[in-house]
């Protein structure tokens, strides 16, 4: 059967290729068609646009230079006379030393591709200017066949010509789907889908797609498209990757489109708001887009480099996003196969270069717009009311912790009436050193070293610990006489360097340690630290970095010493499991290891591990002990009561919980408020003295060669006479009536957005590299109607979706699927899967969780905990948000460009601009959309309402089905769903245990009166749902 | 070559699965139990017999000290303290950290020692390398073009400066697969360090660039996910998962036989890998089946999860599996100050562990097809930073010379290739580039570096980027 249809598929294509080929020999040769990109792949590397390097002085993309003799005396072509043109020839000859192109270029001919050539240079030679640099006409209409739209007569004209038919239209529940994740990047709500289902008017879809570019969630939608074209970021990248405030660039760009700000506009202000008379602050701000790419704040780094690096970075991107114009390629040399020379690059750089930058970065990151957001406040009242909500919960925890206070109090005066000592020495098993010191621990659990006393050395105390938990250590380091003068070692100086300490746990038999976290040192004396990467103070123990630690050096050596390391969380150990105390001593200088010491542990939380000083616990024993004679009624003094009921609450669960939780929404509180302040944001301003613009000799910063004035590629269309040589004359030159690219560039993403491809399949490229558009007439048709509505991105979008082009039904016959695989005949619907953003946000709006807020200080998103720890090694560390700010639109989704959010995957770095991010499908892929805590916490929120709307199984099951795929389920879809939730139901009623787990999400709590298990199995069901192909798919 | 492999493999998946087998027997094929490795040389590759099927590379971020690492310069010595001469120096740019102070030369802080049969020089922080020096293959002509970490370490690694270009791991998944079903082809493992890097290990150093996202380095996390969501939510164990995966696929096979995209098939195969993952990447990590002798050859830090000595012994696990190319980053080689400590330090983590991979290799019959790279993004000056003749000072960037090492498949075992001058501050003789040390790599795996390329924004893409650039078949077995 694989056979079968294998061979079946081929039988298609060939009959398909031969087809083409016939078609092909009938008709006239087209330059640019046909014989272009013979020539630009194979010839154009040596024989193309970059004069410096055309071999042999030929040029093949110039008819002029082809024609003559080349130096060798011989003419490449010879109009009508291919035995005649060495062309030809050097083509067809069987020497290998003369064939074109060389063996070493790795490049060959096809024999089809030879006889090209020969007809073309046969039928005159004829060149053409290339399609994408001749300004776009409309094509007569009239004359194809009639339909709706003039898109679809453009497309019914073209399959008449191939024989086929277009698909039907799909499905109201698909198409209402499709058209809302095309306009506002969400899937429809219930009563959309419910609403048009019902509406049998003919123009039914017509008003839902003007529904849709009236919902203020059009402009998320297109801004999520634009930031990734604009590299938006809310740090700058490389190393420091110090966080930025551009955000309310970010709503900028958001309300222009919901404005429907027309895109000649759109551009001006975002290249020269600034330039423009009595520019507002909003215009100023729009000019944010042009200082969104990376800065380098490296220690070492010239910022001239950098500052020439973002010039350069602006001109690529108007290259990719106005151009479509490869031009990165010009930085270096002139291009290899437009026709960009290398001064091109630098004339449009000269347009950028005078901004008063100075290429720093982080706060220093000049020229700045004081800009205080409008849209902050709502995101501050939100805070402001999480932390009013949890402020008395965390006042009732403290209160409700009074009572157990008082007998944990009563309890434990008892039991330390005999005394009590909060440390307890760790009493070896084994005591080792790297370098052969010899460690004795004596009875009272002090170490004492002899023997060698090696330049660096490391300790490790090994041994059981009695304890029910560890929460902290005690290092006493004690001066000896054998000690260098009676000090703290036997070192030159009788001082002491501890560069670092570990803490680690080992289990009798296992080869393998594990790592405890410490969470903080404090010592009760240090020598006072000069710098950073001096010694000194304690806390330099922690960090693995030998040149900081800990000394007392230049204090009294006679005097014992102690350290108090607290662990992050208390340290519960197995029976067969030991505590491992490493030392290290690896000073610079060396010589400085610690003589005689003592490790102690506690098992008290609280004060005991955070200072030097006596335990209230033992306070409490010597107040007990002073008052035996008053019975069991003694008077604490309020501090120590104070200190002692710290310490319970330190570890009264409880408690900890609600006050985590009072902290983090404070944090959130103090960070928002400071969002809602005046902030800084890197915007465009000319500096008083203009900078002069040289070409960069191989597009080196500090290799200057010619200077350059401001200008364009005369390739693409000329200079406005009347027009001054500025940022703002450059966005008019963009989007003027004659320009060939800006249009047909903008139309062509747009179409993508709606498609999942362009009509020219490399957005990116309309020069001679790129791929030639399928529909060429719609293509300039669309750009001259985008141009002709006054650049109106609504209009040219409402007319992509209303066509019948668009509502064709994306199933695919397994014949037209091997005839057109990747529909470039727009012969149906487009099938491909949704951003990982559309998917996420579609995840909330399902599960109703969705915070439709517009704006402000952007959000943290559910990730892995450690993602950004262990990148900068605990530099940078990731609070989600709490609340409803947890439930914001992707968009919002705070962006470090060193990592850029985890659930976000095939999307763009934000790096440099970006128009076309790949779609890949992969196991990861699957994983994140299995266990991200947003996809989890949506289907427990879907489960619970499930189990609210209906009483049957069957119908909640179905309402999940239709809340996520905006349709019922199937009989024998129902059926699949019955059984997996069945299978599941039983097993979580058998395991409340496991129903417990899975339901308490971090934030969603369950509804106390449903039964766990039944939510479980929502929740499992509406996680298989959401994982669907369906449910991640563009229809 | 865009591709083709992936065509053939979803055209299989869509017609074959898709339209003629039953669901019993799709289930059977989506679990892997008839899945048939595909063909890594579909698309013509390897383009000849490769000597090595695997890479480790072990990657020193930040600038490792040839001077005091492997370069010996004994006539560095007379010239302490002295300004670099003109001559030699040659209007060499120096970073913004030591270009407003002179040019003080500084002889090697460390003790030398020619090792082995073949007289390898290694330094003394070293001690371990010292007994495998006859195992390997040193370079000591190393040059690149940038002197700032993230653009020469991006370089190192992808072939250019600027981000955005795929990594030379994506580049040989790409051009040769995975031999194993289960596990990615290009897997990177950091070490853990408490120390806050000053380097910070971006992910488009192991990124896939323009090349399809599939061939990215994932990275191995030392944490709770060694792969990011790859462990179930609490309260679901695996059977109610294979459960849920059953109804999905099931479903997903409806879709597929109504709407005909085969990309619906390709789908159902991934969350079977994903399925299969969350079982094979535990067991992978999970190091406590490893004898003692293991953790005794690699050292003590292995014993510490995360420890760049447990990620050599993973690495070898990895290879042992069948992954493409592992790569191993340990950060903070960064040494402007301090050298004898800070370096020191760095040579203690590393020290041991690569030896014992080495060993661990060698023993295991492995060594002849994994090649083991060693290097950083650049060197380190030969003039002192700080006050020269203190322990203070430590060394600049160094981008014009610098040695790396390799060892193992199809490299000359105990043999040094290229010298620097009397100062190590420029090449002597025979200069590789970092894309000669690319095209070498390439070479070795069976890849053509000229051949190897990949179609984006219109230009044929390669690795080594458009100047020359060659394979150094002067260290080559």
């Amino acid at each position: 059967m694989i056979l079968r249809f294998l061979l079946a598929g081929c039988a298609v294509a060939i009959l398909w290729a031969t087809v083409n080929l016939r078609l092909a020999a009938a008709e006239p040769v087209s330059f640019n068609r046909d014989v272009l990109p013979i020539l630009a792949d194979n010839c154009f590397a040596c024989h193309g646009p970059d004069a410096k390097q055309a071999k042999g002085g030929l040029r093949l993309d110039l008819r002029d230079s082809a024609t003559k003799p080349a130096k060798s005396g011989q003419i490449a072509i010879v109009p009508g006379k291919p035995a005649a043109s060495a062309l030809i020839k050097r083509i067809e000859t069987k020497v290998a030393a003369d064939l074109m192109p060389p063996a070493d270029s790795h490049k060959q001919l096809t024999s089809d591709q030879k006889e090209m050539l020969k007809r073309w240079v046969s039928a005159g030679g004829v060149y053409e200017a290339h399609w994408a640099l001749v300004p776009p006409v409309k094509a007569d209409v009239s004359t194809l066949p009639p339909s709706r739209s003039p898109i679809d007569r453009f497309v019914l004209a073209r399959l008449g010509r191939e024989k086929l038919k277009p698909s039907p239209e799909a499905a109201k529940h698909t198409l209402i789907r499709r058209v809302s994740y095309d306009l506002t990047g969400l899937p429809p709500t219930p009563e959309e889908v419910a609403a048009f289902l019902a509406d049998r008017a003919p123009d039914a879809f017509e008003k839902v797609v003007a529904r849709f570019l009236a919902s203020k969630h059009f402009g998320e939608r297109m801004a999520m498209w634009w930031l990734d074209a604009a590299r938006y970021s809310d740090t700058d990248g490389f190393q420091s990757d110090e966080t930025r405030t551009n955000w309310p660039w970010r709503d900028w760009v958001v309300a222009a489109f919901n404005a429907n700000m027309k895109f000649d506009q759109f551009t001006r202000e975002q290249f020269a708001g600034d330039l423009l008379p009595n520019a507002t602050p909003e215009q100023k701000l729009a000019t944010c887009f042009h200082r969104n790419h990376m800065t380098n704040g490296e220690g070492g780094r010239d910022p001239e480099e950098s500052r020439v690096d973002y010039v350069i970075d602006r001109v690529n991107t108007v290259g990719t996003v106005w151009l479509g114009l490869t031009l990165n390629c010009v930085q270096c040399h002139a291009h290899k196969y437009d026709p960009l020379p290398h001064a091109d690059f630098y004339r449009l750089a000269a347009f950028f270069n005078s901004i008063d930058e100075d290429g720093k970065a982080g706060k220093a990151a000049k020229p700045y717009l004081e800009y205080q957001s409008p849209l902050a406040a709502r995101a501050v009242a939100e805070a402001q009311a999480l932390v009013d909500e949890r402020k008395p919960l965390e006042a009732e925890a403290r209160k409700a912790a009074e009572e157990p206070f008082a007998h944990w109090l009563a309890a434990k005066s008892k039991v330390v009436a005999g005394g009590f000592t909060a440390w307890h020495p760790l009493r070896a098993s084994a005591l080792e050193s790297i370098e052969g010191t010899q460690l004795i621990q004596e009875p009272d659990g002090v170490i004492q070293s002899s023997g060698p006393n090696p330049n660096h050395e490391d300790y490790r105390v090994i041994g059981p610990v009695k304890l029910a938990r560890v929460t902290g250590l005690k290092l006493e380091v004690i001066p000896h006489a054998s000690h260098t003068g009676g000090g703290l070692s036997r070192g030159k100086s009788g001082e002491f360097i501890l560069t670092d300490i570990k803490v680690q746990v080992r289990r009798t038999g296992s080869s393998q340690l594990r790592d405890i976290l410490v969470a903080s040192a404090v010592a009760d004396a240090s020598a006072e630290q000069k710098g950073a990467r001096e010694y000194g103070d304690i806390k330099g123990v922690l960090d693995d970095d030998p040149r900081n630690g800990w000394t007392t050096k230049g204090l009294d050596q006679k005097v014992p010493r102690t350290g108090v390391f607290a662990l992050a969380e208390p340290l519960l150990l197995e029976a067969d499991e030991e505590l491992v105390f490493e030392m290290r001593h690896r000073s610079t200088l060396g010589d400085a290891n610690i003589g005689r010491f003592r490790v102690s542990l506690t098992d008290q939380a609280g004060a005991t591990v955070r200072e030097v000083a006596v335990a209230p616990m033992e306070e409490l024993a010597a107040v007990v002990r002073s008052n035996q004679s008053g019975g069991d009624h003694f008077n604490l003094n309020p501090k120590l009561r104070a200190r002692l009921f710290e310490q319970f609450l330190a570890d009264h669960a409880p408690y900890q919980t609600a006050k985590a939780a009072l902290d983090r929404a404070s944090r959130q509180l103090t960070e928002v408020k400071a969002a809602a302040q005046k902030l800084n944001v890197m915007v465009l301003a000319e500096r008083k003295e203009p900078r002069t613009t040289h070409i960069l000799q191989r597009g080196v910063w500090d290799k200057p060669g010619d200077k350059v004035e401001r200008g364009v590629p005369a390739a693409i269309s000329a200079w406005p006479a009347d027009e001054a040589k500025t940022r703002l004359g450059l966005a008019r030159w963009l989007t003027s009536r004659d320009h060939p690219l800006t249009a047909r560039v903008t139309v062509n993403n747009l179409w993508a957005m709606l498609f999942g491809a362009g009509l020219v399949r490399t957005p990116e490229d309309f020069g001679l590299q790129g791929e030639r558009p399928t529909y060429p007439e719609l293509l300039d048709w669309l750009a001259v109607e985008f141009m002709e509505s006054g650049w109106d991105v609504k209009h040219v979008i409402e007319l992509i979706a209303t066509s019948a082009t668009y509502r064709q039904s994306s199933v695919a016959s397994p014949a037209l699927l091997a005839r057109d695989p990747d529909n470039r005949l727009l012969v149906r619907g487009s099938r491909f899967r949704l951003p990982a953003w559309m998917l996420r946000d579609s995840a909330l709006r399902s599960g109703g969780l969705l915070n439709p807020a517009l704006g402000g200080p952007p959000v943290k998103p559910y990730q892995p905990e450690g993602v950004w720890e262990e990148i900068f090694m605990g530099r940078f560390k990731y609070e989600p948000s709490e609340g409803a700010a947890q439930h914001r639109r992707s968009l919002y989704a705070f962006w470090r460009r060193s990592i850029a959010p985890t659930f976000l995957f095939d999307s763009a770095q934000r790096r440099v601009c970006e128009v076309r991010t790949p779609r890949t499908n992969t196991p990861l892929q699957a994983l994140t959309l299995l266990n991200d805590a947003t996809f989890l916490e949506s289907s427990r929120a879907l489960a619970a309402d499930a189990l609210r709307s209906a009483v049957k199984p069957e119908d909640r099951l179905a309402e999940i089905y239709r809340r996520i795929l905006s349709r019922g389920p199937s009989a024998s879809e129902a059926a699949v769903l019955k059984r997996e939730f069945d299978r599941a139901l039983t097993h979580y009623r058998a395991q409340t245990a496991d129903a417990g787990k899975l339901i308490s999400g971090a934030q969603v709590r369950p509804d106390p009166k449903a039964n766990p298990a039944e939510i479980a199995a929502y929740t499992v069901v509406a996680s298989l749902v959401f994982n669907l192909d369906e449910a991640i798919t563009h229809e | 070559m865009n591709e083709p492999l992936n065509i053939t493999r979803r055209y299989f998946l869509g017609r074959g699965a898709g339209v003629s087998l039953g669901a019993m027997a799709w289930s059977r094929l989506a679990r892997g139990a008839v899945a048939a490795p595909l063909p890594p040389n579909a698309a013509g590759l390897p383009h000849f017999a490769a000597k090595a099927k695997h890479v480790i590379f072990l990657t020193q971020s930040g600038g490792p000290s040839q001077l005091e690492l492997y370069d010996h310069k004994p006539e560095l010595q007379k010239w302490a303290g002295i300004e670099l001469p003109d001559s030699v120096r040659q209007g060499q740019r120096v970073t913004t950290m030591t270009s407003n102070q002179k040019q003080l030369l500084m002889p090697g802080r460390t003790k030398f020692e020619k090792c082995g049969r073949s007289g390898a020089t290694i330094g003394e922080w070293l001690p371990h390398l010292r007994g495998v020096a006859d195992d390997l293959c040193f370079i000591k002509s190393m040059h690149s073009d940038q002197i700032n970490h993230a653009p020469a370490m991006t370089q190192f690694l992808t072939g250019h400066q600027i981000p955005g270009r795929p990594s030379m791991g994506a580049w040989v998944s790409y051009g040769l697969g995975s031999e194993n079903q289960n596990l990615p082809e290009y897997l990177v493992l950091i070490s853990k360090m408490q120390r806050p890097s000053d380097q910070p290990l971006y992910d488009h150093y192991w990124g896939s660039g323009f090349l399809p996202s599939r061939y990215q380095g994932v990275k191995l996390r030392n944490s709770r996910d060694p792969v990011l969501y790859l462990h179930d939510p609490d309260g679901m164990p695996r059977e109610i998962r294979r459960g849920m995966l059953d109804g999905l696929g099931e479903l997903n096979q409806m879709r597929l036989a109504e709407t005909g995209d085969p990309e619906i098939a390709t789908r159902i195969r991934q969350y079977e890998m994903a399925y299969r993952m969350q079982t094979s990447v535990p067991e992978l990590t999970d190091l406590s089946g490893e004898p003692e002798s293991t953790f005794a050859l690699y050292g003590p830090d292995s014993r510490r999860a995360g420890s760049y000595a447990a990620n050599c012994i993973l690495a070898r696990r990895l290879i042992e599996r069948g992954v493409r190319f592992v790569q191993l980053f340990h950060p903070d080689w960064d040494h402007h100050s301090r050298l004898p400590s800070w370096c020191v330090a760095r040579c203690r983590d590393t020290d041991q562990p690569s030896a014992g991979l080495i060993r661990d290799l060698k023993q295991r019959g492995l060594l002849d097809q994994t090649l083991v790279i060693w290097g950083g993004e650049f060197g380190r000056s030969p003039v002192g930073q700080g006050k020269w003749d203190t322990i203070e000072a430590g060394r600049d960037h160094h981008p014009r010379c610098f040695t790396m090492w390799m060892a193992g498949g199809g490299v000359k075992a105990g043999f040094t290739y290229g010298a620097t001058d009397d100062f190590s501050f420029s090449v002597a003789e025979n200069p590789v580039h970092v894309h000669d040390l690319h095209a070498t790599a390439l070479h070795l795996m069976g890849m053509d570096h000229e051949r190897l390329t990949y179609r984006h924004q219109g230009l044929d893409f390669r690795l080594t980027g458009v100047e020359p650039s060659r394979v150094v078949k002067e260290i080559l077995a």
